[in-house]
Formats: structure tokens, sequence, C-alpha cells
């Protein structure tokens, strides 16, 4: 009993020091108050449009948290949800550039496929790596992330890049192959639709089947697991796949939703967002959904307050490094106000 | 009350618990208990798995909180509010799992935590000579540059009564201590004790063994299903008492039919292994007839666990074969293995057996025949459940629910689950590694009856234990393992020559 409401007051105590935090910060940045507040609620939830442009920017951020969760089940730190989402993106521009021929629902239906295998494949190689020498999967991964955008600068100056462009883009993918819109309107796309099934898929394959079961075994006790019989490498890998296969899921819904066409630097930074996001929602598929929608609210809420008193847009990621040291610093403010650990 | 106290309750008492109460989920695990330990006494703590040993010392250690009640430390009221409060005030315990960092030396971790002299650039060689001298003071003898993970247990567990004393603990809790332990281990382990008490300090010991409380305790208080039932002097108690208090009934006496052993069960040719060029097991041959249990006597860390893991395979041997059925084994996975119906208890249950932050019935799932509770890659949990509570039930596992996760089990009754879910119809060979370790006399009692009883229908057994007894209670052979190889066999038949199989242990050759 004592344990829940010390924890209860952890989350408040984090939620305050958040809010004193931004306050202090927009204060800092010598801006009025109430302006910016105002910007920010405006700028996120002032009329559809804005709501539905805070979801535009949850749906991938989601899919890469979601991303990460599932590395995160098995142990494999994915920091490479990044260069897995546009290597996603790159197998999704193939396939509208070379088979443009054919009907727009298949070639919906392959590009998620082979951005899933294609994002899946690439986290593989560092899983592999893992499962076969234990070579760190963090500095691997991340060091994926370098090659993918290096490799989508190369495409974009070469065979993928539209030759009436100036500036090293794609040209538009065919139009059936465009996400519909959910919201007239707005920008809101089907791709909100995959993200929310991407998360009940997860939620069931991880805490309801056998795979998924070796998953989160082999994440709590490896040794366990290889005593017991159950293929500790084989588990890594399936779980590398998972995890780069949504973050390919991600780059390719971005593509066919909202760019429809590739450009450098399409994402701003979503793989290393959705740390943060899986870290807030706990690992947990739903958890994350909420997480990715209050982050990306923080986002577009930090657009309106620069539109309208002049508050840098940087002060949303400054207080979402806040946040992240704060929930990682849980445990110590637990005990701080609960007393004794409860186990 | 106070004005009929005997004189003995006059002597000084530096601890004093009071009416102390603590629930889990609403079940009581401590309920209104007083103890009381004075100076320069060794007090036992005794009771059966889950009885709530562990719970009370933690509620004195300030790991708990409890709901209600008090502790008297020194003459004063005090509370513990974290570990490190009740080391700084003078109590220290070591955990029934070690806490030690494997990575580290034996002095790192002695002081880990500590700023010592030199902090943060720790003068090592001032520490070092310290410890010695703590070292040869209590015969505690110890190499502070040496790493855990080199250690044996019982290394382990005088680096952990070393880190008390170098905190000057004047009182130690000790969890279990001579569960790991060697007979040999634990007649050393009790001078250190009897050391400690004519020092002037105080130890609180919980352990399962009578035997043993007889030996070494001035007192002993008896815990029943989270009640105190006495505490007595020793010389007012017997073991047929004690273990009457403790389990509320007689101990059953096991008898062992003579064995009516089949065919070949398994059987292991010319197996040798290796690390890093150093000799596991040389040479090593072992039959175990369908039917029947062969125990492996010897002191830990001769090559019981390696031979166990390359059994499991879960470690690779180098040479040698091993067939089970008439089947061969080589060259075959864990899993394969586990399939032929191998089930394996291992000796460290906390990495090897389970996973902690699961619960009971998703711990069942690591069974290594989990068709009953598979169907089309998804887990069937009605069947999954049903076959946890029909395992609780049978081993009488102290749960509030198959859901909780497996650390908030007492230790005895995580064993349990590892048994429940090992030993289940359909192995052919059960490698048994220690497995009353931690059990109370009534669930000891209760496996050894059962590892007889699939003995009767037909499963092959390998008993390795350090705890000679056990091994002659249920044994139909015994054979000595020293230094990788076995020494000797012998027929377990009333007439073994116990003089001959210390010298095997000892690592003398016998040709029986
Ligand atoms: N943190 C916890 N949460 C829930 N139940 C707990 C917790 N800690 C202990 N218990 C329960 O309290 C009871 C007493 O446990 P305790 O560990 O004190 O037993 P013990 O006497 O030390 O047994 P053993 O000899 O097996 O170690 C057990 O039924 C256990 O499951
Ligand atoms: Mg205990």
């Amino acid at each position: 009993m004592k344990q829940r409401q010390s924890s209860i007051a952890s989350v408040a105590a984090i939620a305050a020091a958040t809010i004193i935090f931004s306050l202090l910060m927009i204060a800092l940045s010598g801006s009025g108050l109430t302006a910016a507040l105002k910007g920010f609620a405006r700028g996120a939830f002032g009329s559809s449009y804005s709501i539905a442009e805070v979801l535009v920017k949850a749906v991938p951020l989601t899919l890469c948290a979601l991303s990460v969760a599932c590395g995160f089940y098995s142990g494999f730190t994915n920091i490479g949800a990044e260069g897995q989402f546009y290597i996603g993106a790159v197998a999704t521009t193939c396939i509208g550039m070379y088979l443009p021929f054919l009907p727009g629902p298949l070639l919906i239906l392959l590009s998620l496929i082979l951005g899933f295998a294609a994002g899946g494949i690439w986290a593989a190689v560092p899983g592999w790596l893992k499962a076969r020498f234990g070579i760190s999967e963090v500095i691997n991964t991340l060091m994926f992330n370098y090659i993918a955008i290096g490799i989508v600068g190369i495409l974009l100056q070469t065979v993928l890049k539209d030759p009436k462009a100036f500036f090293p883009v794609s040209s538009y993918m065919p139009e059936g192959m465009w996400l519909p819109r959910i919201i007239p309107g707005t920008r809101l796309h089907a791709g909100l639709v995959i993200a929310l099934l991407s998360a009940a898929f997860i939620y069931i394959f991880i805490w309801r089947t056998w795979p998924g079961f070796r998953i989160r075994a082999v994440g709590s006790n490896s040794r366990a697991c290889r005593c017991a019989g159950i293929g500790v490498g084989s588990s890594i890998m399936l779980s590398s796949l998972l995890s780069g296969g949504f973050a390919g899921i991600a780059g390719s819904v971005e593509i066919m939703g909202l760019q429809h066409r590739l450009l450098d630097g399409m994402s701003p930074g979503y793989g290393y967002l959705a740390i943060v996001a899986s870290l807030l929602g706990g690992s947990n598929p739903f958890g994350i959904i909420a997480a990715s929608i209050g982050i990306a609210a923080i986002q577009v809420g930090a657009q309106g307050m620069q539109r309208s008193a002049g508050v840098p847009t940087a002060i949303s990621n400054i207080i979402l490094g806040g946040v992240v040291l704060l929930i990682l610093l849980r445990p110590m403010i637990m005990k701080a106000i609960g007393g004794k650990a409860h186990d | 009350m106070f004005l009929l106290s005997f004189p003995g309750d006059l002597m000084e008492a530096v601890l004093t618990m009071r009416h102390i109460s603590k629930s889990f989920f609403g079940v009581p695990a401590d309920d209104d208990i007083d103890f009381d330990v004075r100076k320069g006494e060794i007090h036992a703590l005794l009771g059966e798995n889950g009885a709530g040993k562990t719970t009370l010392m933690n509620i004195l250690y300030g790991i708990y909180e409890a709901d209600g009640g008090e502790i008297l430390w020194k003459g004063g009221r005090a509370e513990f509010r974290s570990p490190r409060d009740a080391i700084e005030r003078g109590i220290g315990m070591v955990h029934q799992h070690f806490t030690l960092v494997g990575r580290l030396t034996v002095s790192e971790n002695i002081t880990l935590g500590l700023k010592s002299r030199g902090y943060p650039f720790t003068d090592r060689a001032y520490l070092d000579k310290k410890l010695e001298e703590i070292s040869a003071r209590y015969g505690l003898p110890i190499e502070p540059g040496k790493r855990i993970s080199e250690l044996s247990v019982g290394e382990q567990q005088r680096v952990e009564i070393m880190k008390l004393l170098y905190r000057e603990a004047e009182l130690l809790i000790l969890d279990e201590p001579t569960a790991v332990l060697t007979p040999g281990e634990t007649e050393e382990f009790f001078r250190v004790l009897r050391r400690l008490r004519s020092d002037g300090r105080s130890v609180i010991i919980i352990t399962h063994r009578i035997p043993e409380v007889m030996e070494i305790a001035d007192r002993v208080t008896v815990l029943r299903d989270g009640r105190k039932v006495c505490t007595e002097e020793i010389g007012n108690v017997t073991e047929e008492k004690l273990s009457s208090y403790m389990i509320g009934r007689q101990l059953r006496h096991i008898e062992r039919q003579a064995a009516a052993a089949g065919g070949i069960g398994f059987s292991i040719r010319g197996l040798s292994m290796e690390e890093g060029g150093i000799p596991l097991i040389s040479d090593l041959s072992l039959d175990i007839a369908e039917g029947e249990i062969l125990g492996i006597a010897g002191v830990d860390g001769n090559g019981q666990k390696p031979l166990a893991e390359a059994i499991v395979g879960i470690r690779q041997y180098g040479s040698g074969t091993m067939s089970l059925r008439s089947a061969s084994l080589d060259g075959m996975s864990v899993e394969e293995r586990k399939r032929l119906g191998i089930g394996y208890i291992s000796d460290d249950r906390h990495h090897d057996g389970l996973i902690m932050d699961m619960s009971l019935e998703e711990n069942m799932l690591l069974r290594s025949d989990r068709s009953g509770f598979i169907r089309k890659g998804f887990i069937d949990f009605q069947k999954l459940r049903k076959e946890t509570e029909r395992t609780v039930e049978r081993f009488a596992i102290k749960t509030h629910s198959v859901d909780m996760p497996v650390r908030l089990l007492s230790g005895g009754n995580q064993q349990k689950l590892i048994l429940g879910r090992e030993i289940y119809s359909g192995v052919h060979l059960v490698i048994a590694f220690q497995p009353t370790r931690g059990l109370d006399i009534g669930a000891s009692e209760s496996v050894r009856e059962l590892l007889l009883s699939y003995r009767s229908q037909g499963c092959s057994v390998l008993l390795i234990s350090a705890d000679l007894e056990e091994i002659f209670s249920i044994s139909d052979r015994i054979a000595v393992m020293h230094g990788g190889r076995i020494m000797g066999t012998v027929s377990n038949d009333g007439h073994a020559d116990m003089t001959e199989i210390g010298l095997m242990m000892a690592g003398k050759e016998m040709n029986a």
C-alpha cells in the first residue's frame, strides 16, 4: 500500500518539478509567461488542425518508440531506430519508383512489408553480432545510424534523385500509394491506424505468445534461459529484427503518409526521441502511445510558443532532457519520499 | 510479568524486539513477535520455509518497515531506516543469498561503499594490512587481492563476515550461512562464531539444521507460520523437541527399499573437460541404472558443477560420450537433451534456475516439456495456471498467488518451485544438485521421498550433494569425486566404510 503511495507521489513530484522547471526556462528566455503559455496551448490544442499536427508527429514517434521497446524486452538496447527509419523509408521509395504500375493498395502493403524487412535486417546485423560474439549493440546500432544516413545522402545524389529537382530529393511517389487523410483539411493520415495496430500487435506478441515470452525471459535472466534450453541468441535476434522492423515501418509510413517522397533530414531525430518516449511509456505499448502524444504535443506547442511569444523551440528539448533525468532519478526520489524501500 | 522474570531474562539483552508484526498483501509474515538477544550470545532462529525468519531480520536491519512493534538496541529505542543506518549503529547482516560483486577483489568488496583512508585514491596496501589483522584475529583466512568470482562459496562466506567485522558490527545476523558449506567448512565456521562470542559480540544465526543449533547456539527461538512458538535455553531442549516445535509433528524416518534396478538408464564414458588449459574433469565414466540413485559425494568445487552442466548440455565437453536409455546425447543442445527427459536442479537457483522478476506461472514455462502450455505459438494461460497451482499445492509452496514475482517468495519456497518444475512425469534422468539446500527439514524430507518415488518408477537420479547424510539416506550407490575424477564407487548397503569415503574425498584412490 505504502509503496503505491510513494510511487504516485514520486510521479507527482516529477510532474511538479517539470512544470516548475519549464516555467523557469520560459521566464529565463525573457518572454512573457502568459503569452508563452497561451501560445503553447493554442499551438498544441487550439484547433482541430493543431491537434492533428500533434498526432502527425506522434505517429512516427510511436512506431519508433515501439521499436526501442521491442529491443528493450530482450535487453537489446537499440539506439539505431533513426537509421532503421531511414532504411525503411529508402525501401518504400524504391518500391514507389520502380513499381509505380502496381495498384495502390498493393503498393502500400508491399511498402509496409519491405519497410519492415529492410529496417529489421538493418537492426538484426548488430543483433547477430551481439548474439554470436557478444559485441555491444549500443555502439553498433549508433554507428549504423551514420551509415544509414550516409547511404540516404548518396542515393539522393544518384539513383534516387529527382532529375527535375535542384535539391537532393526523390521524385514524388505515385498517388495511389499515398495513405488516405483521415481528417479532411489536416495532414493527419492513416498512419495513425497503423501505429495503433502495431502497438496492439506488439502487446499481444510479447505478452501472449511463446516467442514473446522467450524474448522477455532472455531480457530478464539470460543465464537461466540457457540452463532451461531457451535459445538466447535466437531470441535476441528475433527481438532486434522486430525492433528494426517497426522503425522501418515508421520510415515507410512517413513517406507514404506525409512526405510522399524521400528527402534528406526527413526525421527531426524521431529515432532518438523514441528512446525518451519508450522510457516515459514504461516500455508498455499503450504507455508508449500516450508518451509519444505527450512529447509531440510539447514539440508542437513549443512551435506555437515561438510564433506568439518568441520563445526558442529548443526549450522543448531542454525540458525533455530534464524529464528523462528525473525519471532515471525516480528510485532515489521515491526513497526520499517514502522512506524505506519495499523490496 | 516483569516481576516474574526468570534469572536468565535478567541478563543484559543488547537487542529487544517487541510485538513485531508485518503483513504482505494482508497476509501476516510475522505476527506479534517478541525476540531478544544478549551480549555475547549466539541465538539461533529456527523455523520452516516461509515461517518469517528472513522477514523478521529484514525488519531489524532496516530493509522492511514493521507494521507494528518496537525495537530496543543497547537500551534505547531504535528505528533503522536503512541497512546503512543499522550498520552505522553496529548491526550487520549476511543475506541468504550473497551480495558480493564477482568482478571485484576481496578487499574491494569489503570496503565497498566506505570512504577509506586516502579516498578517492584508496590506500589498498593499508587496507589489506588491516584486513589481514582482522583475519588473523578471528581465524578467517582470506586473500585480499583475489577476485570474488575465483572463490568457493565457503570462501565468499568468509568475505561476507569479514565485511561485517571490518565495519565493526557488534551484532551479526547470518541468514542460513551453513546451507552452502561442507561439513568441514561448517566446523571451521563455528570456530569463528565462538571466537566472536568470546569477543563479546552477539550473533543471530538462521538455520534449518537442528543438530547445528544444538552444537553452536546458546538459546533458540522457534517461529512457525509467522508466530513465535518459544525461546529456550539450549540446555532445556532436545533435537526431537525442537523439530516438533518447528513443524508441529514428528519427522518420519525415510525407508529406502532395496532397488530393483533395471537396464542401463544413463551412462558416461571417458568424459574430459578443461577450461583455459586447466582440467576440470578427466576421463570420467559412470553408469546409472533405470530406477537407481547414484550419489556423488565430494567437497564442493571438485568438478561437480562442470559435470552437471555437461550432462545438461550447458557446457561443451572436449571428449567423451553420454547416452540416456541408449540414445546418444553427444552434440545435442540443452533443449534437445531436456526434451529427452532430463530434469535439472541447479545449485544456484537465483542465476540458473529462476527468473526472479517473473511470476511463478511464467517460471513454470521454463520446464523443458512445455507442449501442454503452448497452443499454436500462444501461451495457454488457463492450463499454465492450473499446472502451477497444482505444483504449489503438491509442494506446499507458500505464496499469495501464482502471479507474484518469484523474488518475493522465501528462499526455500523458491527451491520448491524449481523442484516442481523439473521433476514431473516424463523425466528419465534427474540431475539433483544440492536439491535440499535451504529447505526446512519437513520439505527436505519430502524432496527425498519424491526422488525415491521417481526412482521406483524407473527414473535414474544423479544426486550431487555436499551433505553426506543426505547422500547416505537415499543413494543406492555412492561415487566420490575429487579433482574432477571419480576416486571410487561404493554400494550403499549399510556396510559402507566411512573412513574409506573420507579418504577418497581427500583424494585417495580406491579400487572398489
Ligand atoms: N516483499 C514481500 N512481498 C510479499 N510477500 C513476502 C515478501 N517478503 C516475504 N514474503 C512472504 O512472507 C513469508 C515469510 O517469508 P520469509 O522470507 O521471512 O521466510 P523464511 O522464514 O526466511 O523462509 P526460508 O527458510 O524459506 O528462507 C513468505 O510466505 C513470503 O512469501
Ligand atoms: Mg529466509
